[in-house]
């Protein structure tokens, strides 16, 4: 007590106690000796120690005794060469309480010279708190079921945990100190420590690599793809850095297997679009053949048509004096009968170029339909004596005219292909499902043998020598296309030597179900 | 309608025109509609292009063949088509002056662009219906022999 009033010349006593008092670190000032000249409250509450017991006290008194010889050697060795710092940086520090107990601290240090000598300032912080903090966070990284380590800023590994020990195959204690550059393979090691020093620049929780697979080497020299995520920490011992290392070796596989499979996916795709490029290719062949048939026909059909239709109007503008009325009435059906078929060269020709024009779908009344077919056929009806029935006919979505197309080319074969007996032709219709009629038109002809049902719908196929049965061998092809561009279906049932019944479905337009006319409500 | 004089000067001959189609039932059908317009102009036929350039060239055995006013060409005919007739006649220093236009029933674009490119001076579709013929027949000549004046002989 002496010295100190001596130290404190100019302060009064009370003035210092003060002071002193009020500070929240723990206060020790000890003499040449290590004796306690001076303590404050916090030091007597952090001791509990009443304050007169404490005065006097040799300083090893509140240090374990464990460590009291080589705290009495750091003393003295300060004394000789006296600096402002912390005590036992690097070593974990302890206080030692009246009681006996022990707890975890911190200590700075100032050097005081007074007239009786070198005395030394102590600051003591109890630092339970931030190891138990510190404590728990270690058991938290010991028990992470993902690969942990902290590194410090020369590179070397501070922590590491089981997981990442397994990850690793190294040891935890094998890795523990040793630069983290072992766990990188030879191709990233050279970036490494650039990429670590720009961390630790601008440190801020990140992945490493920006997404891209890193790989880690392990003690067997084997690499495993990692994810790397990255957090600065700072702590008592400096800049670390933390990072959590997830082996993704499965979802590498998985991607790579999904790659493989990608590939496999669009090899497929690849070949399945040169086939249908080759289908293409094929049906505009095919195409071409047509549009060069439709050229053709524009020529040599239209020339002889010309030649007909010209003389029958010559006749019936100039010579119709020159016959009696049934005579004009037969030069009045050959006019008309040019006029249709220039209607249907001119409908062929439409229809060859049908995927480009196409007319937009209507209702349309088959019984107008089958009507306007019949008056097509009315030279062809009367030369065969032909007898046409039909029941009443529903109506159906599709392009007019390419439906009378359909009925006079069916209609027209029904007639045209008859055997002894006079053509006997009955059309109706029959509910398909609820959004479809089946259309058939039964014939008494010649019939079609089973071997060529299927035949009969191709372009330009003829059963019959031009001699026999005229024709151009287009109108059940032209039929077919008609049916499938109203995606329906057309076939043929045929018993050759009894008649054909020919059958296609056509759609209805909306909201008009298909049902027999019986049924319907009038 | 039907003009009944086909030029205003009894002393200038009619028109000729050289038909040049290898169809009989057309070449009958085009006279008649001559016959009809009402219009007086001389007909000459010729079978195939390769009868249509000796015309013109007046090689055996049209030696003594009169120059055409006007050439009616058809386009699909048998050996020389209409083409190789209108490219013979455009290159050629003389024959090149004579108005050429294609009577022919073919509607192809194709056609229509290769004719005009050698030189075709108009198009004509042949309708089916001899009626309409008979107007076109009467509007060509109102147009070639009244409207339009012909390079000189």
């Amino acid at each position: 007590m002496h010295g100190v009033r001596k130290w404190q010349s100019e302060l009064s006593h009370e003035i210092l106690a003060a002071i002193i008092d009020s500070a929240p670190t723990a206060n020790v000032m000890v003499d040449g000796e290590g004796r306690i000249v001076l303590a404050n409250a916090e030091a007597e509450r952090m001791f509990r120690y009443p304050r007169e017991e404490m005065m006097g006290l040799g300083i090893e008194q509140l240090v374990p005794e464990r460590f009291r010889d080589l705290h009495r050697i750091h003393r003295t060795g300060y004394l000789v060469q006296p600096l402002a710092r912390g005590m036992g940086q690097g070593r974990d520090l302890y206080g030692l309480r009246r009681d006996g107990s022990e707890f975890p601290i911190e200590i700075g240090l100032n050097p005081v010279e007074t007239q009786e000598g070198p005395f030394v300032l102590s600051a003591i912080v109890d630092i339970t708190e931030r190891k138990e903090i510190e404590n728990r966070f270690r058991l938290a990284v010991e028990a992470a079921p993902v690969a942990i380590l902290m590194v410090d800023a020369a590179g070397r590994i501070a922590l590491a945990n089981p997981e990442s020990a397994r990850l690793f195959g190294f040891s935890v204690s094998e890795l523990i100190g040793q630069p983290l550059d072992m766990l990188v393979p030879d191709a990233q090691r050279g970036q490494h420590p650039a990429l670590r020093q720009g961390f630790i620049a601008n440190p801020a929780s990140r992945r490493m690599g920006g997404g891209r697979v890193l790989h880690a080497l392990r003690k067997d020299n084997s690499e495993v793809p990692v994810a790397i995520g990255l957090a600065p920490l700072n702590t008592p011992e400096g800049q670390l850095v933390l990072s959590v290392i997830v082996d993704i070796s499965e979802r590498v596989a998985a991607e790579e297997k999904q790659r493989a499979l990608n590939e496999e996916l669009e090899r497929r795709v690849g070949e399945r679009t040169a086939e249908l490029a080759q289908a293409i290719e094929a049906l505009t062949e095919s195409n071409v053949e047509l549009q060069q048939f439709a050229y053709v026909a524009s020529h040599d059909l239209q020339t002889p048509l010309r030649g007909i239709a010209g003389c029958a109007q010559i006749l019936e503008s100039q010579y119709s004096d020159a016959v009696d009325e049934a005579g004009r009435d037969i030069i009045r059906r050959m006019v008309q009968s040019t006029v249709h078929l220039q209607a249907l060269i001119r409908d062929l020709l439409a229809y060859s170029r049908i995927e480009n024009r196409e007319r937009p779908f209507m209702p349309v009344d088959l019984n107008a339909v089958l009507t306007e077919s019949l008056a097509l056929l009315d030279a062809s009806i009367i030369e065969s004596h032909a007898t046409v029935t039909h029941d009443p006919l529903p109506t159906v979505i599709g392009d007019r005219t390419q439906l009378v197309q359909l009925f006079s080319n069916v209609i027209g074969n029904a007639v045209k292909y008859h055997g002894d007996a006079l053509p006997v032709v009955h059309v109706w219709a029959t509910p398909e499902e609820a959004d479809t009629w089946r259309i058939s038109i039964r014939d008494n002809g010649i019939g079609i043998a089973a071997e060529h049902l299927e035949r009969v719908f191709e372009v330009f196929t003829r059963l019959h020598s031009h001699k026999a049965y005229p024709g151009t061998g287009i109108g059940l092809a032209v039929c077919r296309r008609v049916v499938g561009r109203h995606n329906g279906r057309i076939w043929v049932d045929s018993v050759p030597g009894e008649g054909s019944t020919f059958h296609f479905t056509l759609g209805v337009p909306a909201s008009t179900p298909a049902q027999p006319e019986s049924e319907k409500s009038t | 309608m039907i003009p009944v004089t086909s030029t205003s000067d009894p002393e200038t001959p009619d028109p000729l025109i050289l038909l040049i189609d290898d169809n009989e039932v057309d070449q009958f059908l085009t006279r008649r509609a001559f016959a009809q317009s009402g219009f007086r102009v001389r007909l000459e036929t010729v079978d195939d292009g390769d009868q249509a350039l000796k015309f013109l060239r007046r090689q055996p055995p049209f030696e003594s063949a009169p120059v055409p006013h006007l050439v009616l060409l058809d386009i699909n005919m048998p050996r020389m088509g209409g083409k190789d007739v209108l490219r013979a006649m455009k290159s050629d220093e003389t024959l090149r002056r004579i108005p050429v236009v294609a009577l022919t029933t073919s509607q192809s674009d194709r056609d229509k662009q290769e004719m005009y490119d050698l030189r075709a001076n108009s198009y004509i579709i042949k309708p089916v219906d001899f009626n309409a013929f008979v107007e076109i027949v009467r509007s060509l000549c109102q147009y070639w022999f009244r409207t339009v004046t012909l390079p000189p002989n």
